[in-house]
């Protein structure tokens, strides 16, 4: 079924249907599958993997009948179970909660500025159909924990959820997607960070191969404020990571890692585009992945230093360790620097695991699968011990673990 | 014999290194090898420790009875053999402390002795470093990582002290060390010494030799052993050179 056909189909399950601006903005999108080749070769949300397969889908979302739960645990702890991307509303003094509401069709709908050249930014922006909003109140400082369930086969889920770190406040969210039926999850997540706010953002991600991630982040941040994203990958199934961060404000960073563990015939995409806009902002990138057999796994960074944004500290790594000559990483950072007063450096190695390092470790009586093993470990070493959430560190440390025992 | 090198040639790269070498070491012996560069030196260090890129192309090696091409890294390892790199691997994340203390349980575990416990073992770890006066806050560090030269071979023989090995292989050792650090060093070496072990000591120059007495020492031109004597030779070798030898 072409995408037309699909979205006109379903149109009655999916938000902001009734609304004719939107109508209008979805048939521009619409027109944009109609008329794109799909050129791999140019644009990076597509590399990889057949868009068709992902376009010439079948429809399918179920409303949950079991709602999802917030639980406050601690004073300011809460955690939430979000079913098919939904979530109930909740409100105390500290945050507040809500679902999309056709009043919101101005926040969740338009994806302007990273539309176009992402083609699953523009099937989240037709398909939307669960989502919701975390508004974190002025100079409050909460941990949020999110479980994503899907509860059924075959649902695709397009779900936008937005969240707010007011002024002063700062917020510590950890994601987890442990899905294990087939489904395919197309998340975007938009976040604005006020002035002198913080947000630490833990992605944890370990589905089943039938169940594809597709997750976006797009981030703004002001004045003094700090984004950082970790994500650590352990999924067997196709899994994107796209992140696009604009600062817009003096003095605002933005800190991004990607860890991914990939085995058989796992792909994951990593992309980054972050724009600076203002003096003073800092923007870290760190990406590594260690791939067996004949995963695939693709990073592409674009750090854009405006004109305006003098002072600006921008960095990108990645790092990559191919422990099968089957396997590939394909890594591609890239500054545009139109500023003459930055600090900015990008760097990328990949290759298989250092022989002189095992016949090192070996030759003090390790046997070799030890001394790989200790090598692959000690190559995400520095990511793993900044982790200073002690059960985030524990359960990345037993899912390492889990991989490692699969190297042989 | 503890140590018997029958005619043996190796090749890296279609290019011959070490063509029909004979060398036997008799347990508690001291072994000097001195030659210049290119000579098949390091190559025969590597190939006794067990390092792949070599091709073998004739000659046995027993070490202890056991055929050495039997036996494949970590089996030399566990049996005994120690090799002291010339140049240590930088292994930035992996810690020290339980590297070696891995190292150490892995060789017991061969020698079916029970594996050594961590107070025990962070107790003998304390006191070989400070016999070498390393500082207790390098133990923390990852190996060899930021180390200086001097605090990589004087780590070296840290780790040759911990694992206690019937054959050492020094692997020019002395290369760039100051002399403060070269007598600390083979004080650590001297110290370990005893009738019942054996050093392979592979170097350039007779400096090193004055602190670790040899009771032999060979002379390697172009990939063999072209004459064998005492310390005398060594002498030689610091007036003359090799040139004579080739």
């Amino acid at each position: 079924m072409n995408i037309q056909d699909n979205y006109l189909k379903n149109k009655k399950n999916i938000f902001f249907s009734e609304n004719k601006d939107i109508e209008t903005h979805r048939e521009k999108l619409i027109n944009i599958f109609e008329n794109d080749r799909f050129d791999k070769k140019n644009n990076e949300s597509i590399k990889n993997i057949n868009l068709k397969n992902f376009i010439d889908f079948k429809y399918k979302y179920l409303i949950p009948e079991e709602t999802s739960v917030i639980n406050k645990n601690q004073e300011n702890s809460y955690t939430i179970v979000s079913v098919n991307g939904q979530c109930s509303s909740f409100k105390d003094d500290k945050i507040e909660i809500t679902k999309i509401l056709d009043e919101d069709y101005n926040d969740f709908s338009k994806n302007d500025t990273i539309e176009h050249n992402d083609h699953f930014v523009n099937l989240n922006s037709l398909f939307l159909n669960s989502g919701f909003k975390i508004t974190v109140k002025k100079n409050n400082n909460i941990k949020i924990k999110i479980s994503n369930i899907i509860t059924d086969d075959d649902l695709t889920i397009f779900q936008k959820n937005n969240y707010i770190c007011e002024e002063g406040s700062s917020l510590n969210l950890i994601e987890e997607y442990e899905n294990k039926n087939n489904s395919t999850s197309n998340l975007l997540n938009v976040i604005k960070l006020e002035k002198n706010s913080q947000l630490n953002h833990f992605l944890i991600q370990d589905n089943s191969p039938n169940h594809n991630l597709i997750i976006t982040s797009h981030s703004t941040c002001k004045k003094d404020s700090n984004y950082t994203q970790k994500v650590y990958n352990f999924s067997e199934g196709y899994v994107r990571n796209f992140h696009y961060s604009e600062l817009i404000e003096t003095n605002s960073e933005a800190d991004l890692q990607g860890i991914f563990f990939l085995k058989d015939n796992n792909i994951c995409n990593n992309k980054t585009f972050v724009k600076h806009l203002a003096e003073d902002c800092k923007s870290n990138q760190v990406y590594k992945g260690i791939l067996n057999d004949r995963a695939k796994a693709t990073y592409f960074s674009n750090t854009h230093v405006d004109q305006v944004a003098q002072k600006t500290e921008g960095y990108q790594l990645s790092k990559g360790i191919l422990l099968s000559e089957n396997a590939s990483y394909f890594s591609k950072p890239e500054l545009k620097i139109y500023a003459d007063d930055v600090k900015c450096s990008h760097g990328s190695t990949i290759g298989p695991i250092d022989e002189n390092a095992i016949f090192y470790l070996r030759s003090r009586g390790m046997s070799k699968i030890a001394a790989t093993k200790i090598l692959i470990s000690s190559f995400i070493n520095e990511e793993l011990s900044s982790i200073d959430n002690q059960q985030m560190s524990e359960i990345i440390q037993k899912k390492l673990v889990r991989y490692l025992s699969k190297v042989k | 014999m503890f140590l018997e090198i029958k005619d043996l040639s190796v090749k890296i790269e279609n290019k011959n290194i070490l063509k029909g070498l004979n060398l036997n070491i008799n347990k508690g012996e001291v072994h000097a090898i001195m030659g210049p560069n290119g000579c098949g030196k390091s190559t025969l260090a590597n190939v006794l420790a067990g390092k792949e890129d070599y091709e073998i192309l004739n000659g046995k090696i027993n070490f202890k009875d056991n055929d050495l091409f039997d036996l494949n890294i970590e089996e030399r390892a566990q049996e005994g053999m120690f090799l002291a790199f010339q140049y240590p691997v930088e292994i930035p994340g992996v810690n020290i402390t339980p590297f070696l203390h891995s190292a150490i349980n892995s060789k017991r575990k061969r020698m079916n002795e029970d594996e050594i416990d961590n107070l025990s073992f962070a107790k003998l770890l304390k006191s070989k470093a400070s016999d070498l006066g390393i500082n207790i806050d390098m133990l923390k560090r990852s190996v060899n990582t930021g180390f200086s030269g001097g605090e990589k071979k004087r780590y070296e023989i840290l780790q040759m002290s911990i694992l206690n090995p019937d054959l050492a292989i020094l692997d020019e050792t002395d290369s760039g060390l100051d002399i403060d650090a070269l007598k600390i060093v083979t004080d650590g070496v001297n110290k370990l010494k005893t009738k019942d072990n054996s050093f392979l000591i592979i170097t350039h120059y007779q400096k090193l030799l004055d602190y670790i007495k040899p009771d032999y020492v060979h002379v390697m031109v172009n990939g063999s052993i072209v004459k064998s004597g005492g310390s005398e030779i060594a002498v030689e070798i610091e007036k003359d050179g090799f040139q004579k030898f080739q």
